[in-house]
C-alpha cells in the first residue's frame, strides 16, 4: 500500500489558483450588493468637536450612514473590552473609524465621504512606548479602569500599561553579586506589516433574522464571536463563510471590517461589502508590535549563565487586541535554549496613540530571540569564546525546565540541529573575507494547542469528505497536510479527499490558522474521527464479505481480506450498503493539546502559560556588508528545522523559504517608521517588501522527531522559520563590521551610522 | 466611451467612463476575476495582464487606452484543449503557489518572459518578476517552476 505521509502531493487548490478560477474573498459579488466605506480619523489623538454627515446622506448613490449613535454603547475586544466600534468623543489613533457610509459603488461611497464635516481638536498624544510610561504622560484611555475583560481573564494593568507579566524568582540579585561578568544590552525592534497580498475585506447579508458574513479570514469562529460582541448579538445569529485567503500571517485572526459590514447590511437590508484599499489596510492593520528589550545576564568566570534580568516593553497601540497574551511569551524565551539560573522577567504592553498592533507569524518571537541571541554573542565575545562553541557547550538537554516550570522533554534535539548545520556548512569556513561575517541563532517554538474538530463522511463514490472550519491561509496545512492525513487513515490517495471550505453553521469550532496548529490539531482530530469511521467501514464490510472484522484491512480504496487480496470490496460499495442499512457513515472527532504543567505562581499576568509541542531550530547566515552603501547581501542562509514528521516535504520547504524571506524583510528592510503617531510609509512601494532578487535559496535540513501525540508524529511547521532570522542576520552583520547594531531593521542607514561612529 | 478590444481571443465591446482602469473593466464588466486588485499603484503586479503580449499593471492602465488591443488574462492561459499551460502545470508541480493571490500576475509576467526568451537563466527570471510581489513563497519555488519549464522545453 502506498503512503501519503512524507509525499509531496500537490496542493488541492493549486490548479484553481493557477487558472484564476479560485474565488478569494475580494472576488465575491452578491446580487444587489452595496459598498461601504469608513470615515477614519486623520489624526493620532483628538477630541471630536463636530461631526456633520447630512451632506453625506444627501450625496448621490448613498443608502445610509452609521455612527456611534447607531450602535450599542459598548466596547469589545479579544480579551480586554476596550475598543468602541466608532469613536464618538475622542479619537485615539490615525485611521480609527468614526462613521460608515454605504452607497451604490465604492466610488460613490468615497465621493460621499468628501462631504463629511469633521472637526477634531488635537490633544496631547503619546506615540512612543517609553514616553507613555513617563510620570504625567497623557493617558490613551483615561477611563481604562472601567474596561471589562473576557470572562475568567484577569491580569495586572494600570494607566497606559495595558498588560503586565512579572516573574521575580529568588536568587537573581545574589547571582549578580557573585558574577564575574555582568553583560548588558538594549535592543529595539520596529513594527512589521503582514503585507498579505489580499487587502482585508468582508461582505455581510442580513435576512431579517440572521447574518451571513463572507470572509477571507484565518479564524471564522472568531469573526462570529467578535461581531456578536461588537453588535450585542448572540453568536449563533451569525453565519461566517470562508473563501480563499490571499495571505494573512496573523493579521486576519481578529476582526477588521466584518462588524461594519454586518451593521450596514442590517441597516439597508442589502448585502454590503467593505474592502480596504492598500494605504488604509497598511494604516489600520494589527502589525507586529514594535518593542524595546533590556537584558542583563550574570555570568561566571567559566561562562555559566548564573541569572538574568529582562525588561520588555511592547507597543500595543491604541487597543489591547491579543497583545495581553503576548506579554507571556518572554517567559518561554529568555530561559530557553541554554542552561541558566533564575530569570527575572518584567514584560509590559503599552497603550500608545498608534494603530493597534497584534499577531504576526511568530508573535513577539522575532524580537525576543533577536535580543536573546544577539546577547549570547555579546556574552561569548566578553568571555573571549567562539560564539558557536560557547552556545553548544551551554545547550539545554532533555528534561530542561523553562522559568515557568515547563519541562522540555526533547530539548536535546537542539544539539542535533547544530550538528546538521555543521555537516552542511562548517562554521569555520563561513564569513571569511573582508566585510563578511557569519551569524548563528537558535529558537524553540510552540505548536498552538487550541481546539479543532472535523466530521468525516464516506461518500457513495468512495471518496472521503472532511467537514471542518479549519482554514487554508496559503500554508498548505489544509490543502496538503490535513488532506494527506485523512487519506492515510483510509489508505486513499490525497486526491480522493475533499475538504470543505469553512462555514460556522456547518462545522464545529476550530481555532483558525495560527501558531502552526492546523496540521497537528486538525490532523489529530481526523485520527479521532477515523477510528470510528473505520469501525463502521469494517463492520459493514465484514457482513458483506462474510468475514471477521479482525481479518480486514484498508488498501487502495477498498477493504480486503488479509491474505486474500482478491477478496475485496470497494469503499463506494461499503458507503452505499451502510447508507441503506444503518445510515450514512459519518463520524466526528475533536482535539486540543493538553497544556504542559507549569508552576502557576511563577509569574503574574501569565495569560499564555506554556509552550506545548515545542520544536527546535537553528539558523546560520553568512553576509557581506558594503561599507560604502551600508547595504547587506545575504550570501548563504541555512536552516535546520525539527518538524516532528514531515507530512509534505515540498510544502514544508515552501514554508521555510517563505518564512525566512519574511524574516529577512524584518531584519533588513521592513519597518513602519512612526513620526508623531503617523506612519511614514503608507504604500507598498514606500514600505519596501523583499523582491525576488533579494532572497537567496535557503539551504534546509529537516529533522524528524515524531511527536507521540501525532498525527503521524507531525508538529507545527509554518511559524518558526521567520523567528531566528533577525538574530542570525544581526549576529552576522556584527561579525562582519565588528560593531553591534542592536536594532532591527538593520538598514543601510543604521550600518553607515555605526561605521561612522567607529571612525 | 465605446472601446473594442480582444480579451482571451474573444472580441468584446465595452462602454466605459474615461477614467476606468482595465482591471475594473476585466473584473467587474467581464467577470474575469483572475487578475487581482492589491495595491492600485502599479507596485505589486497582482493585476498583471498581457496587452499585445506585453505585461502591464491593469490597475493603473486605462481601459480607454486599450482600444483595438489583444488582452490575455490568466483565464486565457489554458490551451484550447483545456489543459494547463506548461508554466501553469509547473506552478502546480513545484509548489510555486501558496495563498495564490499573486499567482495570476506572476504567471502573466513569466509567460511573457518565456515568449520573449525561451531560455532565461536564474538571474533573468528573478529580474523579470521584481515587479511581482509575493509574500508567501520567498520566490524560490516560483523561479524553480520556470526553470523546470525551460528544462522540459529543451528535452
Amino acid at each position: 500500500m502506498t503512503t501519503e505521509i512524507g509525499q509531496s502531493s500537490v496542493r488541492s487548490d493549486a490548479v484553481t489558483k493557477t487558472t484564476g478560477s479560485a474565488m478569494f474573498g475580494t472576488d465575491i459579488a452578491l446580487p444587489g450588493m452595496l459598498h461601504g466605506r469608513l470615515l477614519r480619523s486623520p489624526v493620532p489623538a483628538g477630541r471630536i468637536v463636530k461631526l456633520d454627515l447630512s451632506q453625506v446622506v444627501a450625496a448621490p448613490g448613498v443608502h445610509g450612514v452609521s455612527t456611534a449613535a447607531d450602535v450599542p454603547d459598548r466596547r469589545s475586544g479579544l480579551v480586554l473590552l476596550d475598543a468602541p466600534l466608532f469613536a464618538s468623543d475622542f479619537v485615539r489613533y490615525e485611521g480609527e473609524p468614526i462613521a460608515a457610509v454605504v452607497a451604490e459603488t465604492r466610488e460613490l461611497a468615497n465621493q460621499a465621504l468628501e462631504f463629511a464635516v469633521l472637526e477634531i481638536e488635537e490633544i496631547p498624544s503619546v506615540t512612543d512606548i517609553e514616553a507613555a510610561l513617563a510620570p504625567g504622560a497623557p493617558l490613551v484611555h483615561p477611563d481604562w479602569e472601567s474596561f471589562d475583560t473576557s470572562p475568567g481573564m484577569a491580569w495586572p494593568r494600570s494607566g497606559n500599561v495595558v498588560a503586565e507579566s512579572f516573574a521575580d524568582p529568588e536568587g537573581v540579585e545574589e547571582a549578580f553579586e557573585k558574577a564575574a561578568y555582568v553583560v548588558e544590552d538594549r535592543f529595539e525592534a520596529g513594527r512589521q506589516y503582514q503585507a498579505y497580498m489580499e487587502p482585508r475585506m468582508a461582505i455581510a447579508e442580513f435576512d431579517g433574522q440572521r447574518f451571513t458574513i463572507h470572509v477571507a479570514h484565518q479564524f471564522p469562529y472568531n469573526v462570529r464571536d467578535r461581531v456578536a460582541g461588537a453588535l450585542d448579538l448572540s453568536p449563533s445569529q451569525i453565519r461566517v463563510i470562508g473563501h480563499h485567503i490571499g495571505g494573512g500571517f496573523g493579521a486576519k485572526l481578529d476582526t477588521g471590517l466584518e462588524p461594519y459590514a454586518a451593521l450596514l447590511a442590517r441597516q439597508v437590508g442589502r448585502p454590503v461589502r467593505l474592502a480596504n484599499d492598500r494605504p488604509e489596510d497598511l494604516l489600520t492593520c494589527q502589525c507586529r508590535e514594535n518593542a524595546v528589550i533590556k537584558i542583563r545576564t550574570a555570568v561566571s568566570k567559566d561562562g555559566a549563565l548564573l541569572a538574568r534580568d529582562v525588561e520588555v516593553l511592547m507597543d500595543s497601540g491604541a487597543h489591547a487586541t491579543d497583545i495581553p497574551f503576548l506579554t507571556s511569551i518572554p517567559m518561554h524565551v529568555f530561559g530557553s535554549l541554554y542552561r541558566i539560573g533564575p530569570v527575572r522577567i518584567k514584560t509590559r504592553a503599552i497603550y500608545t496613540n498608534t494603530a493597534p498592533t497584534g499577531a504576526f507569524r511568530g508573535v513577539s518571537g522575532t524580537h525576543l530571540y533577536f535580543a536573546l541571541e544577539r546577547h549570547m554573542d555579546h556574552i561569548a565575545n566578553e568571555l573571549g569564546l567562539d560564539r558557536l562553541k560557547y552556545r553548544r557547550s551551554s545547550l539545554q538537554s532533555d528534561g530542561a525546565q523553562l522559568p515557568t516550570g515547563q519541562v522540555l522533554n526533547d530539548a536535546g534535539i537542539l544539539s542535533k540541529a547544530f550538528d546538521a548545520i555543521e555537516r552542511k556548512a562548517p562554521w569555520a569556513e563561513l564569513g571569511i573575507g573582508p566585510n563578511r561575517g557569519v551569524g548563528v541563532a537558535a529558537c524553540m517554538w510552540l505548536t498552538n494547542p487550541m481546539p479543532g474538530s472535523v466530521t468525516l463522511k464516506l461518500n457513495s463514490d468512495g471518496t472521503l469528505g472532511v467537514l471542518t472550519a479549519a482554514t487554508e491561509n496559503g500554508s498548505g496545512a489544509v490543502a496538503t497536510g490535513v488532506r494527506q492525513i485523512a487519506a492515510e487513515e483510509f489508505g486513499l490517495s490525497a486526491d480522493k479527499v475533499i475538504v470543505t471550505m469553512p462555514d460556522t453553521d456547518a462545522a464545529a469550532f476550530d481555532a483558525g490558522s495560527q501558531g502552526s496548529r492546523t496540521t497537528h490539531i486538525v490532523g489529530r482530530a481526523i485520527h479521532e474521527a477515523a477510528v470510528q469511521v473505520r469501525a463502521r467501514i469494517f463492520e459493514t464490510a465484514a457482513s458483506l464479505l462474510e468475514a471477521a472484522v479482525e481479518d480486514l484491512e484498508l488498501a487502495d480504496g477498498a477493504v480486503v481480506v488479509v491474505g486474500t487480496p482478491t477478496t475485496r470490496i470497494p469503499l463506494a460499495d461499503i458507503a452505499a450498503a451502510a447508507q441503506a442499512a444503518g445510515g450514512p457513515i459519518s463520524e466526528s472527532g475533536s482535539y486540543t493539546t493538553p497544556m504542559p504543567s507549569v508552576n502557576p505562581t511563577c509569574a503574574s499576568g501569565l495569560l499564555f502559560p506554556a509552550f506545548p509541542t515545542p520544536t527546535y531550530h537553528v539558523h546560520v547566515a553568512e553576509v557581506e556588508v558594503d561599507p560604502v552603501t551600508g547595504g547587506i547581501r545575504v550570501l548563504r542562509y541555512l536552516v535546520a528545522q525539527e518538524v516532528g514528521r514531515a507530512i509534505n516535504p515540498q510544502a514544508i520547504r515552501g514554508q521555510i523559504q517563505g518564512g525566512v524571506a519574511q524574516g529577512l524583510g524584518y531584519a533588513l528592510w521592513e519597518n513602519l517608521w512612526i513620526d508623531e503617531g503617523r506612519y511614514v510609509q503608507r504604500t507598498f512601494e514606500a514600505y519596501g517588501l523583499p523582491l525576488a532578487t533579494d532572497i537567496p535559496e535557503i539551504e534546509i535540513v529537516l529533522l524528524e522527531h515524531p511527536d507521540p501525540a501525532g498525527p503521524y508524529g507531525a508538529k507545527g511547521v509554518a511559524e518558526p522559520p521567520i523567528i531566528p532570522v533577525a538574530a542570525a542576520i544581526g549576529n552576522a552583520v556584527a561579525d562582519a563590521i565588528g560593531i553591534s547594531i542592536n536594532a532591527v531593521p538593520i538598514t543601510p542607514e543604521r550600518v553607515l551610522e555605526a561605521l561612522v561612529d567607529l571612525r | 466611451m465605446r472601446i473594442e478590444l480582444t480579451v482571451n481571443e474573444r472580441k468584446v465591446m465595452l462602454d466605459v467612463p474615461p477614467s476606468e482602469t482595465l482591471l475594473t473593466s476585466l473584473r467587474e464588466r467581464l467577470h474575469l476575476t483572475g487578475a487581482k486588485e492589491a495595491c492600485v499603484e502599479g507596485e505589486c503586479g497582482a493585476c498583471t495582464v498581457l496587452l499585445n503580449g506585453r505585461p502591464v499593471d491593469s490597475c493603473i492602465y486605462p481601459t480607454a487606452a486599450s482600444s483595438e488591443t489583444q488582452i490575455t488574462t490568466v483565464e486565457g492561459l489554458r490551451g484550447t484543449d483545456g489543459k494547463l499551460s506548461p508554466l501553469q502545470q509547473a506552478f502546480v508541480d513545484h509548489f510555486a503557489v501558496q495563498c495564490g493571490f499573486c499567482t495570476p500576475g506572476l504567471l502573466m509576467t513569466l509567460s511573457a518572459l518565456l515568449a520573449n526568451n525561451p531560455d532565461p537563466n536564474r538571474a533573468e527570471i528573478q529580474q523579470a518578476i521584481v515587479g511581482n510581489l509575493c509574500r508567501c513563497t520567498g520566490y524560490v519555488q516560483v523561479v524553480e517552476a520556470v526553470e523546470a519549464v525551460v528544462r522540459e522545453a529543451q528535452r
